[in-house]
Formats: structure tokens, sequence, C-alpha cells
């Protein structure tokens, strides 16, 4: 803790405010004011200039019936949830990784892991745009060269999609259906490297001797991961689980970068931030994005608030 | 009761099983990464007669690199501008700030922690538009100090966080040692803080480089020449084009990796243990 102060020895140690004036001034300018400026704004049509005309809660009262914005609420929760479920990857590697008995080769899969964070992202997710493409793609060449596209067109004609058809060539980005899938898909087997390495970090407070005694039990592996490694991980798995809802709802990059700025064709990929970026950038209606902007905010400060609540998480 | 521990010859061949699944779960995760070297050194043709095997490499097409080199290089050097300029920066406002909070307990000490702890919570995504314009009246539009200082501003709530407790931990009879003979605050800084919060300073410095690295919504709406383009939005350019020389475009991709894999070979370590620490980002 801080050491405790009397009040006239920090008069005259009052230089010492000048040690968090460059912090405070770089915080107020570029966190306080344009989180002020937003709620401000977003009573205003505003495209951006000088000139600004009040216009009370109009803003909100168009985004309340913003079809758009409705739909991308929707599209995201999709997401969200199937974001949720590619944790289970992670997980199961960094068990696995746990489980080897040489120490060596835990340092070098460890390594591997985090080769992934060494190329930009963007260039990771460009690659990926690349893998969809419908002619050139490695995704389609993939399905076609393992069968799976014939099992694709098997249970389309099952349920009468017409989204996989022998002979033509998946669009994945181009078909407004298979656009929330792609979204999905992406990054497949999606391994999070920081992921792997904090559950690593958890399970590493398991000794040896707890594996051999649960071998004497006779203890299967799925019963290990069940009642030994899963509650040691608990608390990295739900800090993890809370960064990843709240990073997702406010995420949009993702979706600019493989479907552009009206969220791909159907507009099926836009989501709540890419829709603020839209009409702030593209319509120049920058008092409406700041409308958006903030009811996205008030959305995910909500679930900030209950997650602190309810889920204690320890350093 | 079930039997003894299992003999050594089935332990081993479970852990074989191990290292397999591992490796198709890991090779599989590496794909994009293998498929960008290899195209890289291939032409369409190339590439479309033969999609999944490095091509002889009496056949690379160097051709794609000094192209990628070309185009990219620029881009990379003000990247790590950006990225180098501003961690260093970030890190020195934030060791002071951080100093603040850690030595004394100040008048409205407890007021302004709140003040920057409460930005931990506060969502940004409703901060971007307000932001350019705030950008376009100083303006810093169209320059690579907007996205620095920003850069720098952003990162400050969690480095001053771990600082904080970090500069807490040092034994207070060094700094009243070195208040006896006469040292400054600042002089405490940089001749006691500083040296002994070396592998801290590692971890934040790497991730706040690759923070400032990956970033490119904020390039893309600050910056338009494009000699001050950075890797992101020189990308974006690059991907919006028409006719796709592939070869090219990976060998470009892989050109802008080179940094970081330069960085990751040298500090290997403190770069597995940063990633692990970075849990506490929120």
């Amino acid at each position: 803790m801080a050491q405790p102060i009397s009040f006239r020895k920090a008069l005259r140690e009052w230089q010492l405010y000048f040690f968090l004036l460059p912090s405070a001034l770089l915080v107020g300018t570029f966190a306080y004011f344009p989180a002020v400026s937003a709620v401000y704004h977003s009573f205003f049509d505003w495209q951006g200039g000088d000139t600004k005309r009040f216009i009370g809660l109009d803003n909100f009262q168009r985004a309340w019936g913003d079809s758009v914005l409705w739909q991308s609420f929707v599209t995201i929760s999709i997401l969200v949830v199937a974001n949720i479920l590619k944790l289970i990857p992670s997980i199961f590697a960094a068990v696995l990784i746990h489980r080897l008995i040489s120490d060596r080769s835990q340092y070098w899969y460890r390594v591997l892991v985090v080769i992934p964070m060494i190329v930009p992202s963007l260039v990771t997710l460009f690659i990926w745009k690349f893998f969809f493409d419908a002619n050139l793609g490695v995704l389609n060449k993939v399905l076609d060269a393992t069968g799976l596209k014939s099992v694709l067109v098997w249970i389309d004609g099952l349920f009468g999609w017409d989204l996989f058809l022998e002979d033509i060539p998946i669009a994945w980005l181009s078909e407004p259906r298979l656009i929330i899938p792609a979204l999905i898909i992406w990054g497949f087997p999606w391994i999070g490297s920081v992921g792997v390495l904090i559950y690593l970090a958890g399970l590493q407070s398991i000794g040896k001797e707890v594996y051999e005694a649960a071998d004497l039990d006779g203890v299967s592996p799925f019963q290990k991961f069940l009642y030994i490694e899963l509650p040691l991980i608990m608390n990295q798995v739900r800090l993890t689980l809370v960064l990843l809802i709240i990073g997702t709802l406010q995420g949009f990059g993702l979706q600019l970068l493989l479907l552009g700025e009206s969220g791909g064709p159907g507009g099926r990929g836009m989501v709540p931030g890419l829709w603020m970026f839209n009409r702030a950038f593209v319509a120049g209606e920058f008092g409406y994005a700041c409308a958006i902007g903030l009811i996205l905010f008030a959305f995910i400060l909500v679930l900030t608030l209950i997650n602190n609540r309810y889920v204690k998480v320890d350093k | 009761m079930k039997a003894a521990p299992l003999p050594p010859g089935k332990k081993k061949g479970r852990e074989w099983i191990k290292h397999l699944l591992i490796l198709i779960v890991l090779g599989l995760e590496l794909v994009p990464f293998y498929m960008m070297m290899q195209i890289s050194f291939k032409d369409n043709t190339t590439f479309i007669q033969n999609p999944w095997l490095p091509s002889w490499i009496g056949d690379w097409q160097w051709g794609n690199w000094i192209f990628g080199a070309r185009l990219i290089l620029p881009y990379v050097a003000n990247t790590v501008f950006v990225a180098v300029t501003g961690t260093v920066a970030s890190l020195f406002v934030a060791l002071m700030a951080a100093y603040f909070f850690a030595r004394y307990r100040m008048p409205l000490h407890g007021f302004l922690w709140s003040a920057f702890l409460i930005l931990m919570l506060m969502p940004s995504v409703a901060n971007i538009v307000p932001l350019f314009s705030l950008l376009k009246s100083m303006n810093l539009l169209n320059t690579l100090w907007a996205l620095i200082i920003v850069g720098v501003a952003g990162g400050q709530v969690f480095n001053i966080y771990v600082l904080r407790n970090f500069i807490e931990d040092i034994p207070r009879d060094l700094f009243e040692a070195a208040e006896m003979d006469g040292a400054s605050h600042f002089q405490q800084l940089i001749h006691i803080v500083i040296p002994m919060s070396g592998p801290i300073l590692g971890t934040l410095a790497i991730l706040s480089f690759l923070n400032m690295w990956n970033d490119f919504l904020l390039p893309l709406i600050v910056l338009r020449d494009e000699e001050l383009f950075t890797i992101g939005v020189g990308l974006i350019y690059l991907d919006g084009e028409y006719v796709k020389q592939w070869g090219r475009i990976m060998a470009a991709f892989f050109i802008a990796s080179i940094p970081l894999i330069i960085l990751f070979l040298f500090t290997m370590k403190l770069f597995v243990r940063s990633l692990s620490s970075g849990a506490i980002k929120g």
C-alpha cells in the first residue's frame, strides 16, 4: 500500500502531482472527453462539421425503429454464443499439453501455440478471406478433396436449402445465408494463443502426485478433467469468457475486413459496432452514430456490472 | 478396487496419443501460415496446378518477394516507428503516474485512483466517432502522431494498474535511503524504480507493442496519405485490388510479419510469459 502522509508533508511534496499530470492529461483528452462528447452529440443532428442542430431524443427514437440495428443485435448474439463454444478447443489443447510427462515438450508446444500471435492478426484474417474465396479458395478445395462437399450436398438435398450444389463452388462470402457460418468457421480449429497459455498457467498448480493418486484409483481421463482440471481453471475460464463476450460485442474489425463497410451481401454480417462505423464514416451521420455507440456502450456496461457482481475473479 | 498403476509400457503408449492429438490440432492451427509461406513463392498458374505442396526451389518466384518488399517495407517502417515510440512513451508516462500512486497517499489519492480505474470498466466502443472529430480539430488527422498519442492514452490504465502494484512492493528503505542522499523523486524513479522493474516493464512493453502493431481501425480512419500508411491500412488497400496475384500478396503478408518474428526469436521466454500474464488485461 502507498504510504500515508500528513497534510503538511504532502504540501511539501506538491511536485509529485506533476508525475500524474501527463497521464491525466492524456486520459482526460482521449478517454474522458470523447466519452462525454459522445453523450452530448447523441442529442444532435451532426454531420461531423461545425454545424449541428439539437434534436432531443430523435436519434434514439430512430434507433428504436431501426431494423438494421435490431438485426445486428441478433447477429452479434449468435456470434457471442458461437465464440463461447469456440473456447472449448483451447481448453482441450491446454489440458492435453499439461498432461504430457516431459516438461521439455510442454515448453515447445507452448512456443508453437504462441506462433500465430507473431503474425499480425490482420494477416491471419486476410489469409482466411483468401481461404473463403469461391474459386481459388483453400476451404472449397479441402471440402472437395475430402468428400465433405458431397456430404454437404446430401444434407442440402435433405432440407432443400439450395446452398450447396454439386458442381458449383460454395460462395462463402457472397451468399447471404453463408455469411454467419463463415464468420463462425473463421479461425478453425479456434486455438486462442492467450487462452491456452492462461489455462496452462492455471493448470500448473496441479502436482504430478495428484495424477498418480488418480491413476491408482482408476479414474478415467474424462473424470480427471471434470474433477481435477476443470475446477482449477474455472477462474481462468470465467475470465476469458467475460473478456470474450465484451470483446465480441464491441468488436467489428473482423466484419469490416471480411465483408466490408456494409456487412457483406444482404448486410447479413452487420453488427452494432459496424453499423455505428458505417453511419459515421459512410453516411456522415455522426450524431446518429454517437447514439448507436451509446446504446452499445450501455449494453456492455450493464453486462460488466453484472459480471463484477456475480463473477468473482481472483488475481 | 482397481489394480496398481499402469505398467510403464502402456503409459508410454498414451503419451504417444497425446503428442499426436496436440500435433494435429496445432498443425491445423498453423495451416494458414504454411499456405502463406509456400504460396509466396508461386505465381497464380503454379498455385492453381499445385495448391498444396511447396514448389521446387528452382522455380521459386523471387519477384513476388521483391514486389512485396517494395510495397510493404515503407509501411513496416511507419508501423515500427509508431509502435516503438508509442510503447516507450506509454511506459514512461505510466511509470510516473504509478509512482505517484504507489509512494504516498497524497490528498485526492482515492478520487484520482478511482477516476483512472473506472476507465477499465468503460467500454471504449462509443469513443471512436468523437475521437475522430477531436483529432480533426487538433489538426492531427493524417499524422502518425495521432496514432502514437491515442495509443499511449489507451494503454495508461492497464499499465498504471500493474506498475502501481509492482512499485508498492519495492522495499521502502530504498526510497528513504535515496531521499537521505538528497535524491529527487525523478531521480528515485530513474535510479530505483526502473532498474528494479526490468521484467515487468518487458512484459508490459511486449503487450503494448503487440496492441499498437495490430491496430488497424484507428489508422484506417486517421491516415490518408500513402507515405504514412501503417501495415494495417496498407494491407487493407492491397486487399482491395481487383486482379489478385496471390503470390505477391502472400509475400507482402510474410514481410509484414518479419519484425514480430525477430522480436519473438530474441524474447521467446518473455513473450510466452507476457501473454500468459496478459489475463489481467480488461
